[in-house]
């Protein structure tokens, strides 16, 4: 028997007073692929890492590479979160500023970008434009790192690091973020790499996972629990139930001055030669619950930036909100009043510096950060909704410091909590484990009870809250479809694999 | 035309140098509502321009943008900026005699030029903005008596003012009504409107005048702000070189060092910036700080003495005639000087060893931030003012040399603020020549407080706390920091 991979012994590892790790101990065979998932904030990233060697941890540590394999010796991490700098070596970008034009270009393009890695670890470029076109990201080549959406950036995390196609992987939920497609196509190349050698740890709460994976294991109270995947089925489809929503939730928004909060009229935004938005037409009426989906890069964030008032295109085009003409001497704070919103993006960029009180409560004023005192009935509000995410022990932490998911749980409070009239929530759950995931959803379908407008974006039609009635389809910038939920059903085979999952 | 300044009695000189109070936020209820329905036109789309445009429509109001024929026809930059947006862009001509407001974001040397286009198309009654008062004081542009003139001023780049404004903030901002040039009584409302349009109402709005303006905002940038740290993160890079220190760590320690250490200024003055070192390091950085005021308060009397008496710009527009020989001629030689030239080492450095291994450059902020505010106050300029033009932009302006050296400092700011800071630069290496000759690579290069054993006099240090906390800027900072609410860290990679 040759030697493990990976050989980990009694490892501990503490945050903020609290044991994360607890006498973790683990063994990865040579040719084993693992997927590890667990609550947020169980310790998985925290582990990730330590295997990395970006965190220091108390306990042993041992790798063994293989000197003869074709791969590079080396681990390679691709974080659940991304970075990119500009061309000054600075990430000091705000929310909105890829809508913003300027003719001087502050980033590095995806290309310039992909070779400059390919020169430091001297990789042939071939090989990554095989990979870029498997995950549909050849198209974007040319673009400038600041355009791309959160998906995007995803792929380019991903393409170097199969690119670089080192001995062992390790992927963070490499799926946030990413179309029905490209997690399929994702998967097929995960499978082809492991049978070239490559070994694989995957951390993702998903239920599609490459097939190359033969071990399943949890983190539980701080140590690694191995599952079998028929026990994994039964907890993933455990019952949820939600208690009720705080009384101050549960009223109707301020009534809706307008029968149709949204009416866009032949909508075209385009970058110099490159059309993100064709011709498009959508009315969304008051109280309707709407899924709006599409490929990675179809245009669904620059849709959304035209209703929350983050697009300077919007000045240019043909559309009414909440019954007026945007552009007619309304300013963005108006429209963001009546709006409750979240977005990869705005998670992104979202002022690290502030507490997670702080973030919830910001959500009263639209702002990055809470710049001024909220008065006791929405500091008891605040309050009341932090106990309802749980998130007591974090209140006065920085947002920064908690694991991505309990960030993610402070922003949705944050987007809830003034109670309004229309919902955007874009890809609202990534980051969440399922449990979670579900529990928001069935939080939405009880706001959505009021008369609540909705507009969902999510790319995983199992996990869209059941309230959801109407779906409008992008591709390519148009729209490709408008259909109610079960005529979507129906005509699933028209885009990507549009399934329902059913409990077994 | 005539310098406006010197053309005012001494009384009304001291009256106009003397108008700086911090506005309540209650000043501002009325929101944009003086200048909602009227018709905005921006001259210049540069990134002031653009910036402060986006930020105005979408606060409602109506905004467009005039452009000389030439940047129209050749597409130029600031033709792209409006129209990529989706504004409404025309020639003078077709848009100034319609406009309400017309806003004047163009550099300052085209001033006298853009103002003497627009104004014979500016319609009765209409309001004239500038970002900047040279025009007005140094120059003595004369505007005709039937037009309002008001001036509001972001104390940040364009950027900022949009990367603030949309995450629910916005930029410090000083406003001022020209008191030759308000007809109607509404100058002040309008500046106010304006300042809630850019969201620099949220951030704190000093009322000053455009005397105060631009004698403060001068004194700053050639000596603090600019002069001292161009002058300082040379004359450090080369000590460095001459003692043996590698290049390339030298080269990483002043471009970056300037920012790491005026951050902790921002956040709490000198209190905090000098709280960064060890005890003894502080006591070495208090005693060659004094020192160097010493050296250079003279200078710095002479630069504020030059730019109240207007000789300052006299010179400075006598270049500008001479098609800006001497700008050009620093120019190139700043960007020839070996800490330009030498590329920032692939090291780490600390956050703290930019403290430690750089006590000279924290010993240099004390004494420029210091010396600069004091001359302001001595010459009648108000404390608020003062604490503005020196210690708060400081570390805006060190964030421009992390991100590019000199070159990208003097590139950022006006052609008036370059050509001030070489002015200073020219005349302060000479004077600091002996007093480099004595420092070492422990101020500047490695760690003070190596071989030492950290003890230090408890009388001493007490001492120098008192003088460093006392100082009148690190009590007017006090207050002004907590009147500006939430203050930005500037993140850095």
């Amino acid at each position: 028997m040759s030697e493990p991979v990976v050989h980990i012994t009694n490892l501990n590892l503490w945050y903020r007073q609290k044991a994360v790790l607890q006498d973790l101990n683990w063994t990865i065979n040579p040719s084993e692929n693992w997927l590890v998932y667990g609550a947020s904030g169980s310790g998985k990233t925290t582990l990730a890492k330590a295997i990395a060697g970006l965190v220091r941890a108390n306990g042993s540590i041992t790798l063994n590479f293989k000197p003869e394999a074709a791969q590079p010796p080396v681990v390679h991490y691709v974080a659940n979160w991304y970075q990119f700098k500009d061309l000054e070596g600075q990430s000091n970008f705000y929310y909105q500023q890829r809508y913003n034009k300027q003719a001087v270009e502050v980033t590095a393009t995806v290309r310039a970008e992909l070779e400059s890695y390919g020169k430091k670890h001297g990789l042939n470029f071939g090989i990554a434009e095989r990979i870029m076109s498997d995950l549909g990201f050849a198209a974007l080549i040319d673009s400038t790192l600041i355009q791309l959406s959160s998906g995007e950036h995803k792929k380019l995390q991903l393409v170097k690091a199969l690119w670089l196609n080192p001995q062992l992987l390790i992927l963070d939920q490499p799926y946030n973020g990413l179309d029905t497609r490209s997690r399929e196509n994702l998967n097929t190349l995960l499978d082809e790499l492991a049978e070239q050698g490559m070994q694989l740890i995957l951390i993702a709460n998903d239920l599609e996972i490459p097939a190359c994976i033969d071990r399943l294991a949890e983190i539980r109270e701080g140590k690694l629990v191995e599952i079998s995947a028929s026990d994994r089925m039964t907890d993933f489809f455990t019952e949820e139930t939600v208690p009720p929503v705080p009384a101050f939730l549960r009223e109707h928004p301020a009534a809706a001055a307008s029968e149709l909060v949204v009416k866009m009229i032949g909508i075209n935004v385009s970058y110099g030669e490159k059309q993100v938005l064709r011709n498009v037409d959508w009315e969304v009426r008051s109280g309707e619950k709407w899924l709006l989906q599409g490929h990675n890069g179809s245009g669904k964030s620059t849709l959304l930036s035209l209703i929350c008032g983050d697009h300077p295109q919007a000045y240019s085009n043909n559309f009414y909100l909440f019954g007026n003409k945007r552009g007619s001497g309304e300013s963005i704070w108006e429209i963001k009043a009546r709006i409750g919103l979240i977005s990869p993006e705005l998670h992104w960029y979202f002022d690290p510096s502030a507490t997670v009180w702080q973030s919830i409560a910001s959500g009263f004023y639209d702002s990055s950060g809470l710049f001024c005192e909220p008065g006791s009935t929405k500091h008891a509000q605040a309050d009341e909704l932090v106990s309802y995410f749980g998130l007591e022990e974090y209140k006065n932490v920085l947002m920064t410091e908690l694991p991505l998911g309990k960030q993610r749980l402070a922003l949705l409070a944050r987007t809830i909590i003034k109670n309004p009239e229309l919902l955007i929530l874009d890809e609202p759950c990534q980051g969440l484990d399922l449990h979670q995931t579900r529990y928001f959803n069935m939080l939405v379908d009880e706001l959505c009870k009021n008369g609540t407008t909705l507009i969902y974006v999510g790319h995983f039609d199992a996990l869209v809250p059941s309230c959801i009635e109407k779906r409008i389809l992008l591709e390519n910038g148009a729209v490709k479809s408008i259909e109610t939920m079960t005529e979507a059903v129906e005509t699933a085979d028209n885009f990507e694999n549009f399934e329902i999952l059913t409990k077994p | 035309m005539s310098n406006y300044f010197n053309t005012l009695p001494l009384r009304e000189k001291l009256n106009q140098l003397g108008v700086c109070d911090f506005m309540d936020s209650a000043e501002f209820l009325d929101g944009v509502n003086v200048l909602k329905g009227k018709k905005l036109v921006i001259v210049g789309c540069g990134a002031q321009g653009l910036n402060q445009g986006l930020n105005l429509r979408d606060s409602g109001l109506n905004v467009s943008y005039a452009l000389r024929k030439e940047a129209i026809e050749g597409k130029r930059d600031s033709w792209k900026n409006a129209t990529d947006n989706g504004f409404t862009v025309g020639t003078y001509e077709e848009l100034i005699p319609s406009a309400d407001l017309v806003i004047n974001l163009t550099p300052d040397k085209q001033h006298t030029a853009v103002v003497n286009a627009v104004m014979p198309l500016m319609k009765q009654g209409a309001t004239l903005l500038y970002s900047h008062g040279f025009n007005i004081v140094e120059e003595g542009m004369q505007i005709r008596k039937d037009i309002t003139v008001i001036m509001v001023a972001p104390k940040c780049p364009g950027s900022e003012v949009r990367a603030e404004y949309v995450r629910g903030f916005g930029v410090p901002t000083l406003i001022a009504v020209h008191p030759e040039n308000d007809p109607e009584g509404k100058g002040l409302l309008q500046a106010k409107a304006y300042c809630v349009g850019t969201g620099g109402h949220r951030a704190g709005v000093l009322k000053s005048s455009f005397v105060a303006e631009v004698k403060s905002d001068l004194m700053g940038e050639q000596t603090i702000l600019c002069g001292l740290l161009q002058t300082g993160s040379i004359l450090s890079f080369d000590k460095m070189i001459e003692k043996g220190i590698d290049a390339g760590y030298a080269s990483k320690l002043v471009q970056y060092g300037v920012e790491v250490i005026t951050e902790a200024l921002k956040q709490g003055g000198i209190t905090a910036m000098m709280d960064r070192l060890s005890n003894v390091a502080k006591i070495k950085a208090f005693e060659v700080s004094e020192e160097l005021k010493d050296i250079m308060r003279p200078l710095f009397q002479k630069h504020q003495d030059d730019i109240m008496s207007g000789e300052f710009s006299r010179i400075m527009m006598e270049d500008w005639a001479n098609g800006d020989k001497n700008l050009l001629a620093w120019r190139a030689e700043t960007g020839e000087t070996a800490f330009e030239k030498t590329p920032a080492g692939d090291v780490k450095i600390g956050e703290q060893e930019y403290f430690d291994n750089y006590t000279l450059m924290v010993a240099f902020v004390r004494a420029g931030v210091e010396l600069a505010f004091e001359t302001m106050v001595q010459a009648g300029i108000k404390p608020e003012s003062a604490y503005y033009e020196s210690l708060h932009e400081t570390p805006l302006i060190a964030n421009t040399i992390a991100r590019k050296k000199l070159f990208e400092m003097n590139r950022v700011i006006s052609d008036t603020a370059e050509y001030g800071c070489y002015l200073f630069d020219q005349a302060c290496k000479p004077l600091l020549a002996d007093f480099m000759k004595k420092v070492d690579t422990d101020l500047v290069g490695k760690n003070f407080n190596e071989g030492k054993d950290g003890a230090v006099d408890n009388r001493a240090l007490i001492e120098v706390n008192e003088a460093i906390r006392g100082h009148q800027v690190e009590q007017i900072g006090a207050v002004l920091r907590k009147a500006m609410t939430a203050m930005k860290a500037i993140k850095t990679a």
